[in-house]
């Protein structure tokens, strides 16, 4: 991968928020993210997939950042997970 | 000029964000069993197909595709047919924060087995509990509406909640599996403390065919952040059989010795008891069963485990040993050849 474009990735990485996944009518996107920024939000974003993904299972590997925003939108359905829970973890996952 | 601002970072983060795109993900293994001393050999693969469309939509669905391979008297050989199953079809419509209403066919949301555990590569033992089957009968699904959401009620724990419809079906489509369900409905209610790692919850379904009866369910969990230890349980009522399972679980990662194997070496067992109801059943025990499981599960690398239990069964019908031994697997890839990252 070029420089250029690890760049670009680390940027949408940073700045990924509920956009891709769920940002929907009546949230806040990037509200969780304002209340958590920075190395904040990355430790917030940890402590939540461990509480919320081991409920259920061993926490996975990282997969690329879309293939990650459709699976966190699936855990969100079937595990029922907050809408502020999902932001962080997704975050998380993708950086 | 704040609203502005506020509009103005929403699109820029929105532009910047991971689009999703479909993706393939699921369980298979290899699981051979013996049941009272005659050998079984399980295949099975069950993919997940996941289509977002837009910000707010998902199609999901779950096939399996299973045999249960056993040796005819007088042959060495194993014969079995393989048997394919639409677990679910469903599509969810996030409306809001709050609720995800989901159309279709889904996986019944009674208990916390059926829906969250049940996946091969997930569950700690590759046996089912006994109890089940009650209330989300042998195919686990239902048919029609759901509503379904989790939000955070306090700083300290959340709330999750999903009620829903069921029609009756009886489709069978060729040679897989019927896909049936019953015309009911029901919900279940639950809060989870992030801190303590403590989930508790209830469940309920009322038939609304045959004798009209309810079922009762309550479960619970508890993952210590101190210790890699897992506690899970739940009790389930009916007019047709009603029981409890729990199920701990202690990953060695804590052992101060060998450890490059401790830490991928998970000790489990559950222990179950099942009594039967005033009603019969085809897929609940026809008799009142006792079970213990122990078992050992190695986790060679990110969703490669190898497993392994055995397992004792109590009733009235004779006392029988169960024993497994396999592998599993989880995969995912992308659907497709687009740009993942």
């Amino acid at each position: 991968m070029c420089a250029a474009a690890q760049e670009q990735r680390k940027a949408a990485a940073t700045n990924v928020s509920t956009a891709g996944t769920d940002s929907v009518a009546g949230s806040t996107p990037g509200s969780a993210l304002a209340v958590h920024g920075g190395a904040s939000s990355r430790y917030e974003g940890e402590k939540r997939f461990r509480a919320n993904c081991g409920r259920c299972h061993m926490a996975p590997h990282k997969f690329p950042p879309r293939m990650m925003a459709t699976i966190v939108r699936h855990m969100r359905v079937r595990a029922t997970i907050t809408d502020e829970d999902m932001q962080l973890i997704l975050r998380y996952m993708t950086e | 000029m704040g609203f502005l601002s506020v509009s103005l970072l929403q699109a820029q983060e929105q532009a910047d964000a991971p689009k999703p795109v479909p993706v393939i993900i699921g369980g298979s293994g290899f699981i051979t069993t013996f049941d009272g001393g005659e050998p079984h050999l399980g295949p099975l693969i069950a993919p997940v197909v996941l289509v977002p469309l837009g910000n707010r939509w998902l199609i999901e669905s779950r096939t399996t595709l299973e045999s249960d391979m056993t040796q005819r008297p007088g042959s060495s050989a194993f014969h079995g047919k393989v048997l394919k199953n639409v677990d679910y079809l469903q599509l969810d419509f996030i409306a809001n924060p709050y609720m995800t209403v989901t159309a279709g066919r889904f996986l019944t949301p009674f208990g916390i087995f059926n829906e969250r555990l049940y996946p091969i590569w997930i569950r700690n033992l590759q046996t089912d509990p006994l109890i089940l089957p009650i209330a989300i009968g042998p195919s686990g699904a239902s048919t029609g509406a759901m509503v379904r959401g989790g939000f955070q009620a306090t700083s300290g724990f959340n709330v999750n909640y999903a009620a829903y419809f069921s029609a009756l079906s009886t489709i069978k489509s060729g040679s897989a599996t019927p896909l049936d369900s019953d015309r009911s409905a029901g919900g279940r209610l639950g809060i989870f403390i992030p801190n303590a790692r403590l989930e508790l919850g209830g469940s309920f379904q009322h038939l609304l065919q045959n004798e009209r009866s309810n079922s009762f369910g309550f479960h619970g969990g508890w993952q210590p952040s101190s210790s890699p230890l897992e506690l899970r349980g739940e009790y389930e009522r009916s007019a047709r059989g009603s029981g409890y399972w729990i199920e701990p679980a202690y990953r060695l990662s804590q052992v101060p010795f060998w450890q490059y194997a401790m830490r991928r070496t998970q000790l489990v067992a559950r222990l179950q008891q099942y009594w039967v109801g005033e009603l019969s059943s085809d897929s609940l025990p026809s008799v009142n069963t006792r079970q213990f499981e122990f078992g050992m599960n190695y986790y060679f690398r990110d969703g490669l485990r190898g497993v392994s239990s055995y397992g004792r069964q109590f009733s009235e019908m004779g006392n029988k040993n169960v024993w497994t031994i396999g592998v599993t697997y989880r995969f995912a890839f992308p659907l497709g050849h687009g740009d993942v990252n």
